[in-house]
């Protein structure tokens, strides 16, 4: 796991300031809501190329490039890669089928139920309904929300579910270190702009020396 | 490739374990910010379930604000300025 992360923080970071770049040097004045969202899609598409190939990762960067407001921005941030990217990670299909997925399990379950009912009515027994059922049922019950935090949750289950959302907490956790400690870094070199800008060499060690230090 | 795999989860159902479970489980709760020194006992699964949900959507906020700051930060400064900054926090990392 320390290889990942370690792994992690340089490909997020060039990944992200390519996304900054890109968010910054939009030409005509955009909000700063547009800026924010352009901001949190490089973090995020970031985050994704970081972390390499997992199921979450592949489900976020498909969710990703689907909206229509996104495609500027990935274009500008992906460059030429943008086509090939994009072909890799549509899956519209993959989407649908889970939405009729879910529409056809539910009503799958419910009728199996429904049929059970109705045959153990005929013969005058309590609900006779498997017990491998009932489980997923309760499980899936449980886990409906964490389903619908981690990108790609719709389609795991179990401990699959599990793993994932352990690894997407990871991943988050570090999304939120590195932003945080950027964030820290432009604070402080646009409020002490005037003395750092004038390149003397000596002043700007010092600054980032503190700088570091502050960070231990 | 979705239907694939469902067809193998119910035939290797049985073989994901509980032991396999619950160390996600506890895995889970060591990732939370909640002291898990505390927790010697073991928490109950769906506990664990609940909070990390909570704790995703809080980390989700927090990089939604972050993205807010760093854009009004970016919008205030000039480019230049704003750059050697990330470089600065390259070079440091």
């Amino acid at each position: 796991m320390h290889v990942t992360k370690e792994f992690k923080k340089k490909t997020f970071l060039k990944q992200f300031l390519l996304g900054l770049h890109v968010s910054n040097s939009i030409s005509n004045p955009i909000s700063i809501q547009q800026r924010k969202n352009s901001i949190k899609l490089s973090a995020d598409l970031a985050m994704a190329f970081a972390r390499g190939r997992t199921h979450w990762t592949h489900a976020l960067i498909t969710k990703l490039g689907q909206k229509e407001e996104n495609k500027s921005t990935l274009k500008g941030i992906l460059g030429r890669r943008y086509e090939i990217l994009m072909a890799r990670y549509s899956c519209p299909l993959l989407y649908q089928k889970v939405q009729r997925r879910k529409k056809s399990v539910r009503s799958y379950r419910f009728s199996y139920n429904a049929q059970k009912r109705r045959s153990s009515a005929l013969k005058g027994s309590c609900v006779r309904v498997s017990p491998s059922v009932v489980a997923r049922n309760l499980e899936n019950r449980r886990t409906k929300v964490l389903k619908r935090l981690v990108p790609g949750g719709e389609l795991l289950n179990g401990s699959a579910l599990l793993s994932e959302a352990l690894d997407y907490v990871i991943s988050l956790k570090a999304q939120v270190d590195m932003m945080k400690s950027l964030w820290r870094a432009t604070q402080v070199s646009s409020s002490s702009n005037v003395e750092l800008v004038p390149s003397a060499p000596l002043q700007k060690k010092d600054a980032s020396c503190t700088i570091a230090n502050s960070e231990e | 490739m979705s239907s694939r795999r469902s067809h193998s989860r119910h035939s290797s159902a049985s073989r994901i374990t509980e032991e396999e479970i619950n160390e996600l489980v506890s895995k889970l709760q060591m990732m939370l910010p909640d002291a898990p020194i505390r927790r010697n006992s073991r928490v109950s699964a769906r506990k664990v379930l609940q909070e990390t949900c909570s704790y995703i959507r809080s980390l989700h906020q927090e990089v939604d604000d972050l993205s807010e700051k760093l854009s009004e930060l970016l919008a205030s400064t000039d480019t230049d300025s704003a750059e050697a900054a990330i470089l600065r926090s390259l070079l440091m990392q």
